[in-house]
């Protein structure tokens, strides 16, 4: 039988509301981390929002980029440090939205980082505010409060679909309403920081994580949610995989 | 045989795990820790120690040894 023990890198609770996935990917990080020996040179790059929360929990080194820019902040410090194992980790109004610039250039500039992008479908940590990549339609959220109509707000767009078109390295779709799609995440994560440290281009894992608050549900029932209607809109599986054939 | 164990200071009473235990080991308790958090208890009588517990709490509160 195995032993699951917390990671050694996980050194306080964090600060995320009860349920929240932000919590199981925090320890994806870690154990992707330390089971590939990576835990001294780690340099991660959090964005300002609910991703935030791993400065007091995980052990490494951080530093938190303006909202949006964490993928910049990435691409620069791993230019400048080409040595570490730099990762972003990033809410999808940050990485698809306010800033959709920056993860787009890092992919096309293929820099050899890892990206986790927490897909909840929402801007979290400001109160619920409508994600115009990944809100679905009809969901209700502060700014849209009789649902999300596609006649005035637009649809859901799969990121992941323009992403692999820039010839990146990895890109990836995981979920964690069940540990079968948990282990799977873990998976592409893992192989994330295993192609930077084997410098072999840009690797963004995207997660469905449920955002419990501002979804107004309780958490196992957001976790069914993701499965039987975010998971629709946005399938999980690997969208592309390179093989280092640069 | 590995058991789970609890460190329920850590639970923030979500329930995720009462639902992917395979053996419904793990009971929902109305007790609650410092923070105010609703905790869990398990049944080591019915634990078979798989670690679905573990992977899936988003707060540490599990080890499984
Ligand atoms: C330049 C800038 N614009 C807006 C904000 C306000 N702000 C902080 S967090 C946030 C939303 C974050 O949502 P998301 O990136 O999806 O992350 P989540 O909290 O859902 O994990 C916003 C809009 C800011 N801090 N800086
Ligand atoms: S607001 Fe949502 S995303 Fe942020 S910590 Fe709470 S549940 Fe998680
Ligand atoms: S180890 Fe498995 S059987 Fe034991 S409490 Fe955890 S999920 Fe249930
Ligand atoms: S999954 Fe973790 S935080 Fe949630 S109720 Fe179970 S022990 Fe508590």
């Amino acid at each position: 039988m195995p032993v699951y023990k917390t990671p050694k890198s996980i050194i306080a609770p964090s600060g995320c509301c009860g349920g929240c996935g932000h919590g199981i990917i925090q320890r994806l990080i870690a154990e992707s981390i330390e089971e590939l020996g990576l835990q001294d040179q780690v340099i991660a790059c959090v964005d300002i929002a609910c991703s935030e929360w791993s400065l007091d929990c995980l052990d490494y080194d951080h530093i938190a980029g303006p909202h949006g820019r964490i993928a910049s902040v990435a691409t620069g410090i791993k230019k400048v440090r080409p040595d570490k194992t730099v990762y972003a980790l990033a809410g999808d109004g940050s990485s698809y939205v306010i800033g959709w610039t920056e993860t787009t250039y890092a992919a096309v500039r293929d820099i050899p980082i890892t990206m986790i992008v927490v897909n909840n479908g929402i801007f979290g940590m400001t109160g619920g505010q409508m994600n115009l990549a990944t809100t679905l339609i009809g969901d209700k959220t502060v700014s849209s409060k009789a649902g999300r109509r596609r006649e005035t707000m637009g649809h859901p767009v799969d990121m992941l679909q323009a992403i692999k078109t820039f010839d990146v390295e990895f890109a990836a779709r995981g979920a964690l309403y069940d540990t079968k799609h948990i282990d799977e995440t873990k998976r592409f994560i893992k192989k994330g920081f295993e192609n930077q440290r084997d410098n072999k281009g840009f690797s963004i894992i995207e997660v469905l994580s449920p955002c419990p608050t501002n979804w107004k549900l309780d958490p196992v029932d957001a976790m069914e949610k993701i499965k039987n209607e975010n998971e629709k809109v946005f399938p999980v599986g690997v969208y592309t995989d390179r093989g280092g054939n640069k | 045989m590995a058991k789970a164990k609890a460190n329920t200071e850590l639970c923030k009473g979500c329930r995720l795990c009462v639902r992917a235990c395979p053996r419904h080991a793990i009971i929902p308790l109305e007790l609650v820790n410092k923070n105010g958090y609703e905790i869990i208890e398990i049944d080591q009588e019915l634990c078979i120690g798989c670690g679905m517990c573990y992977k899936t709490c988003p707060d540490n509160v599990f080890t499984v040894e």
